[in-house]
């Protein structure tokens, strides 16, 4: 029934001839300015094929996938060129859209689909009209199309109807069109869509509607006013003002969200008035007892406020905020009270209330757990009523929340640069200790909120690991020593504790770290040390048991935590000695040999910074075997490297070495280039890919040193050498560089078949070149029998087997003239490979051509009639 | 109403991307957390966006279950975990703890490397990620928190598959994963124990199948592959690397080994390749199964294909029969399909529907499915009212409800039903007795306590079986009701008797009152 009148025109796929057709039209329509990129000719000749198929209802296309990537495609296309063209230029188009609106049955997917390319050629205005000529728009989108047929029922069909009105809402016309066709009721209803996403898809089409039809109004802000707004803008208002003055939960929250996606995407002055006509009922939800839409009014007023258009002090939004902040529940005010907080244009009056609010459950807390008048608090006065606070934190069902919440948000605010009002950091740092307490059973409450509490938190490890974050962010603050000796004192409860569980323990590792950290930077670091260093001895009797835990997430953990202190606090003496007096190192070493390769991984990064203190410790008088153990160290890395039959631990030895060479390990630096040449042989035959990456970049420190040490960098305010002696250092460069096989490894990354490698490879090459191919010197050096020709992989993995073949039988150094040693011979194939032309190859994703629209449209053709015989067979 | 409320944000109606919201006595469970093989884009993964809305992530959620290491069930964890920013706990068994990570390296590797993306989780996140996890036992209870408790059942499938029961006080909900009825050669079938859920969320990838024996298809699988080696071909079966037997990765013939064998055998018209599996658009292995025989390959080349294809369905899903089988075995009160085709879930659903009963439902990815549950109350039983009931020589059959009667005493959270007398020794308090009294009108002219000794005597005539005393006060008992002659009328032909009763002998008092408004006998008149 389909496929006969589609074969005359499936005859005629277009043709070369009509380039002459197309400019005509061009010149016709006037619209196709842009420079074209044609949907290639043979996709043009297996797009009639494609249609006929999706318009068969006998044929499934079951995959999904196959019509979403197909809409991406056209996406793409009616972004660069013109779409009325593309119509015209491909009729099989406007024939599949006619065909499915008459089949009797089709399926929900194909009419999906057909929504949603329609609305992706009428977003363009002349092929709107085109459209609109042959009755296409008001069949599919008007009353009498899908809408009134069973198929609606369908999520998908909905969803495709609403993306593909979404798509055309471009230019007036379709407003204008979408008005009268009694579309946006449609919208209105499917804001309340049992779908999700329809229900979403349909709120984010009202707002661009909104803002779409006001775009025009931004040029004459003192004469706007809502009664003269468009007709589509009027109709949204109104129904945006009836929904929240209706009695229904739903329809309210729904046009909270409507105007909070307003004001987020767009600051036009239109915004204020509206803001104007529609506070009154805003503001009237919030004197609800209690208030319900309590989440979305938070969302609307953080998303006015911020916003450059309610940034005045004198804005009516304020006052609206500072109502919220009274108002709303403790659970849902947090987020709005943080907020405000991070404003840089906020009333200083609003700012102080948000942190009264924040600070209200932490006090309660504070004052729950101690005796009457031990403390002065976090607040002078409660600003919401303190028996609502008393009374959430004293349910289990809400405790933890309202207690994770506050934490959360107030360990945002440690991480802004400047925090706008004064913080009590030290009461502060005494409610989250006291948190901690109860969390872990340490504390004696006094009084009977203070006992629930207590019960309601022992064990709970959100709480845990809610504070522990927080603890760690108020490290930044300059504390007394009793109050730092209670840090310590939780830590080490926390870290020591049987009960702790891996993720609490990994959190407690990180906030010791940062008091760690935070103290030896502090300027008064010196009167706090001898505390801090009492602590650290404690912390490496717990570190010893933690290394040796039966669970690998415990010692992994463990393991980061040793990497990171030792990087950090290397330089304190103090801690040196603590360290080499414990058995940390010892057992670092064992783990090196740990069942699980995440830990064994873990173990050669922390061995790799250890090693540098080994090496400080052994230059001392009295420590004898330092040399001797370091020694050990770079060999067990060695062999981890080229036995360990698991990708994680190779590749922290590779990471380890590339920041020794770096950083100039004393290890390293006796003999470079033999540590060098070591290293990149056993990478040279590694499987794994980051593995080999890592070797190159080892390879890229190397050249970069070896170059910058011979004055060859390119650095543009090194002196100038002399031509001679830039050409001797180059020799000489060269000369090391073969000797350590440098190229020899670099041209086997290149021909490799993980990409990243060869792309890499092919990057340090390029540059390498660009160094050592440019002096005229060497390239008379090498001129003698060279081919101008440029040559691919498969000629450089030749070269590369005669080169191994040459080495094979002679002992090291007898090969050097003919292979990988000799630097005539490297030179010749850096000259020689087309270095450029594999560079723009390797630039390219692998999968490039299954991704490309023909293999699309020929795996849709191939796909007809195999389905049933191969069932979607998942995994 | 209670209700438990399941939204997929991925599986729902379609295969790929696992990931359903289950909203159960106020916890939030997400189950699965997937990606789509299909996709390269932000489509890949389930829109977490439809949960962050309701506040911060660990907040809202309650924890998240993986039921196996696959990645349309795992592979956006560590995106979920590390990039979107849950912190709250990840459960798994351990198997599944053990190879997932693998897995997810892999799919990292692909697609760092292959499609060369940077902004993509790292192995760090991978680990930190698998820290989180905390992996569980079969058959191991899990307290989640106070009230939210999990179970994982054997699920076959994969080395480490599980079905999960969620549960929280007498409402519970089963999520299967990918299960398989029918035992292969190394893992055995899903089992579950008649745990009666609320809701049963199957899998339903073979909705409408019912597959031959393994072992005939092992049977063709051998006969193709001595056929083609007698030719004097080779054959290449690429596979899914883990889980499954192993040949030549990958199993969709999209890079590495098995491609490139692919690539010099495809000439050969004696070769054979054998597809055991699904393969995503875009790979080879979809384009020669589609039977395509040209392709294009890198540089520009066309590879031949002259080789024969065949496609051999080794997976393990349940099947029409298996997924039947396990709604019998589990006895859900509903049951709902995700992680299968809407047409084919259309059919079984409506065969569920009528063998066992129950509602079905089949949400599409974004639709929330709402049931009601009317959830039990657990109430301790006192021993002494146990003993009281078994005393009354009732036989107790645990297979048989029983209706029992007594005092309940809701007290610290707990319910207790003991015996009235012990309610209120507990509590201390003193018994009240309500006592319902009527009035009866009785024509006698003569003096009250002869009209009382008249009652009396008819009583006693009519109601040989009780006693009937006439107390020294002058009122008359009847068990434990009382009669007595009060106030006088306005007229004197008129008396008036009171009669009074417990609610305990709501009966006699009845039948006494009816009795007495008849009116006296006229012969002893």
């Amino acid at each position: 029934m389909w496929r006969e009148p589609w074969g005359g025109r499936l005859s005629s796929p277009p043709v070369p001839g009509a380039k002459a057709r197309t400019a005509g039209l061009r010149g016709a329509c006037g619209s196709a300015k842009k420079t074209r990129c044609i949907m290639d000719r043979e996709c043009s000749q297996l797009l009639p094929s494609v249609c006929a198929v999706l318009a068969d209802s006998r044929q499934l296309v079951a995959d999904d996938t196959f019509l979403e990537k197909f809409l991406d495609w056209f996406k793409t296309l009616t972004e660069t060129e013109s779409s009325l063209l593309l119509l015209q230029e491909n009729p099989c188009l406007t024939e599949l859209i006619t065909c499915v609106l008459k089949l009797k049955d089709p399926s929900s997917s194909t009419l999906s689909f057909i929504l949603r390319l329609t609305g992706i050629f009428a977003a363009s205005e002349s092929c709107f009209q085109y459209l609109q000529q042959r009755e296409l728009l008001i069949s599919l989108f008007g009353e009498v199309g899908p809408l009134s047929s069973a198929l609606w029922e369908e999520a998908s069909v909905r969803s495709g109807w609403v993306q593909g009105v979404h798509s055309m809402v471009q230019h007036q016309s379709a407003l204008h069109f979408l008005c009268s066709c009694g579309a946006i009721e449609v919208i209105f209803t499917l804001q309340g869509d049992p779908s999700l996403f329809v229900a979403s898809a349909a709120n984010q089409l009202l707002v661009h509607m909104l803002t779409f039809s006001l775009q025009s109004f931004q040029t004459k802000p003192e004469n706007i006013k809502d009664c003269d707004w468009p007709i589509c803008a009027q109709k949204l208002i109104v129904h945006i003002e009836e929904s929240l003055k209706s009695n229904s939960a739903s329809r309210i929250k729904q046009s909270l969200k409507l105007l909070t996606s307003v004001f987020g995407c767009c600051h036009d002055l239109w915004t204020e008035v509206l803001w104007s006509r529609l506070s009154e009922p805003i503001v009237y939800l919030l004197e609800e007892e209690p208030v319900h839409a309590g989440h979305s009014l938070v969302d609307l007023f953080l998303s006015m406020a911020r916003s450059p258009v309610f940034s005045c002090p004198e804005c009516s939004l304020w006052t609206s905020v500072t109502c919220a902040l009274e108002h709303l529940n403790p659970a849902q005010v947090g987020r709005l009270a943080v907020g405000v907080l991070k404003l840089q244009e906020c009333p200083q009056a609003v700012k102080i209330q948000a942190l009264s609010v924040l600070l209200q459950p932490m006090d309660c807390v504070l004052k729950a757990a101690s005796q009457p008048l031990e403390y002065p608090g976090l607040l002078n006065r409660s600003v919401n009523d303190s028996a609502t606070v008393e009374t959430l934190l004293s349910c289990r069902s809400s405790c933890a929340s309202l207690l994770c919440q506050t934490l959360t948000h107030l360990e945002e605010l440690q991480y802004l640069t400047c925090l706008p009002v004064d913080l009590p950091h030290i009461p502060l740092l005494q409610s989250v200790v006291t948190i901690l307490q109860f969390c872990i059973g340490l504390a004696t409450p006094a009084s009977c909120l203070g006992n629930k509490i207590s019960r309601i938190l022992i064990g709970c490890f959100r709480v845990q690991r809610s504070a522990l974050d927080i603890l760690g962010a108020l490290s930044h603050w300059e504390s007394p020593s009793v109050f730092i000796g209670s840090v310590f004192d939780i830590l080490l409860a926390y870290l020591k504790s049987p009960d702790t569980s891996p993720t609490v323990l990994k959190k407690s590792f990180q906030a010791t770290l940062k008091w760690l950290v935070s103290l030896s930077e502090a300027p008064s670091s010196k009167d706090h040390w001898q505390q801090t260093e009492q602590f650290l001895q404690d912390l490496f009797l717990v570190l010893q048991k933690r290394l040796c835990s039966p669970y690998w997430e415990v010692r992994d953990s463990a393991l980061e935590f040793l990497t990171l202190l030792v990087k950090h606090l290397r330089e304190k003496e103090g801690f040196r000695q603590v360290l080499f007096s414990s058995e940390v190192p010892k057992l670092t070493e064992d783990l090196l040999e740990d069942p699980e390769s995440y830990v064994r991984a873990s173990a050669v990064t922390a061995m790799g910074q250890l090693s540098f203190l080994t090496h400080l410790i052994s230059k001392k008088p009295g420590v004898e075997n330092g040399n001797v153990k370091e020694k050990s160290i770079v060999a067990q890395l060695k062999e981890i490297l080229s036995t360990d039959s698991e990708g994680f631990p190779r590749r922290a030895v590779i990471s380890v070495f590339i920041d020794w060479l770096r950083e100039g390990h004393p290890d390293v630096l006796k003999d470079t280039e033999q540590f060098v040449s070591s290293v990149l042989q056993a990478v040279n035959s590694d499987l794994d890919w980051e593995v080999k990456a890592g070797g190159l970049e080892l390879a890229e420190v190397f050249s970069a040193q070896l170059l910058g040490r011979l004055g060859l960098a390119a650095c543009p305010y090194a002196a100038v050498l002399s031509s001679a002696t830039r050409s001797t250092h180059l020799s000489e460069s060269l000369q090391i560089f073969c000797q350590v096989k440098l190229f020899e490894f670099l041209f086997g990354a290149l021909c490799d078949c993980d990409r990243p490698v060869a792309q890499k490879a092919c990057d340090i090459l390029i540059a390498l070149k660009a160094e050592l191919c440019d002096e005229s010197s060497l390239k008379e050096g090498t001129s003698a029998g060279l081919s101008t020709e440029a040559r691919g992989i498969a000629w450089l993995e030749e070269t590369l087997r005669r080169w191994s073949s040459c080495a094979k039988p002679c002992p090291r150094g007898d090969a050097d003239e003919a292979g990988s040693q000799d630097p005539n011979g490297v030179l010749l194939v850096l000259r020689t490979v087309d270095l450029e032309g594999l560079h723009r190859s390797l630039n390219r994703s692998s999968d490039h051509i299954e991704k490309s629209p023909q293999s699309l449209l020929q795996d849709i053709l191939a796909t007809v009639g195999t389905l049933e015989e191969n069932e979607a067979d998942c995994y | 109403m209670p209700e438990i409320k399941v939204t997929p944000l991925g599986a729902g109606q379609d295969v790929g991307r696992s990931c359903i919201l289950v909203s159960i006595a106020g916890k939030n469970v997400m189950l699965d957390c997937g990606m789509h093989m299909g996709y390269n884009d932000d489509r890949r993964f389930p829109d977490f966006s439809y949960i962050t809305q309701n506040g911060r992530l660990t907040d809202f959620l309650d924890c998240v279950i993986i039921s196996h290491f696959h990645l349309d069930h795992c592979g956006a964890l560590p995106y979920f975990s590390e990039m979107v920013g849950y912190d709250g706990p990840i459960y798994m068994t351990h198997p599944t703890k053990a190879i997932c990570p693998i897995l997810l390296e892999d799919y990292r590797k692909i697609t760092v490397d292959k499609k060369g993306e940077t902004n993509f989780f790292t192995s760090q996140m991978i680990k930190d990620c698998m820290k989180k996890v905390v992996a569980v036992h079969l058959h191991q209870t899990i307290q989640v928190d106070d009230e939210l408790e999990i179970k994982a059942y054997y699920a076959g499938h994969v080395l480490g598959a599980a079905m999960f029961q969620i549960k929280v006080g007498s409402e519970s909900v089963v999520y299967t994963g990918d299960y398989n009825m029918t035992p292969d050669r190394h893992l055995g079938a899903a089992w579950i124990d008649k745990c009666r859920p609320d809701l049963l969320i199957s899998e339903s990838t073979y909705a409408t199948t019912i597959r031959d024996s393994k072992r005939c298809r092992e049977r063709d699988f051998l006969k193709k592959v001595h056929e083609s080696v007698e030719r004097g071909g080779k054959v290449l079966i690429p596979v899914f690397a883990l889980g499954r037997v192993v040949f030549a990765t990958p199993g969709m013939l999209h890079a590495g080994q098995s491609l490139q064998i692919f690539r010099k055998w495809a000439g050969n018209e004696k070769n054979m390749v054998i597809m055991p599996g699904y393969c995503v658009q875009g790979t080879v292995g979809h384009k020669i199964l589609s039977g395509q025989r040209k392709l294009e390959m890198e540089g520009r080349q066309i590879l031949e294909v002259k080789m024969q294809v065949e496609y051999m369905s080794f997976s393990a899903h349940a099947d029409a029969k298996g997924i039947m089988q396990l709604i019998r075995q589990a006895e859900p009160r509903s049951v709902l399909l995700v992680h299968g085709e809407a047409k084919k879930m259309e059919f079984l659903k409506q065969k569920i529907e009528q063998e066992f009963h129950v509602n079905c439902y089949m949400p599409a990815n974004g639709e929330t499915t709402t049931l009601f549950t009317s959830p039990n109350i657990p109430v301790d039983i006192s021993l002494g009212l146990l003993k009281r009931e078994s005393a009354i020589g009732l036989v107790p059959d645990s297979k048989k409800p029983k209706l029992m009667h007594g005092t309940l005493i809701m007290k610290d959270n707990s319910f207790r039903l003991v015996s009235p007398e012990q309610a209120l020794k507990e509590l201390g308090l003193g018994e009240h007795q309500l006592r319902f009294t009527c009035r009866v009108h009785i024509q006698d002219p003569r003096k009250e306590h002869e009209m009382v000794l008249r009652v009396y005597n008819h009583l006693k005539g009519v109601l040989k079986d009780y006693s009937v005393q006439h107390l020294p006060d002058g009122s008359i008992m009847v068990e434990s009701i009382l009669i007595q002659a009060t106030a006088q009328s306005e007229d004197q032909g008129t008396k008036v008797l009171l009669v009074s009763w417990t609610y305990q002998d709501e009966e006699l008092g009845s039948y006494l009152t009816s009795l007495l408004k008849k009116g006296l006998p006229q012969t002893t008149a």
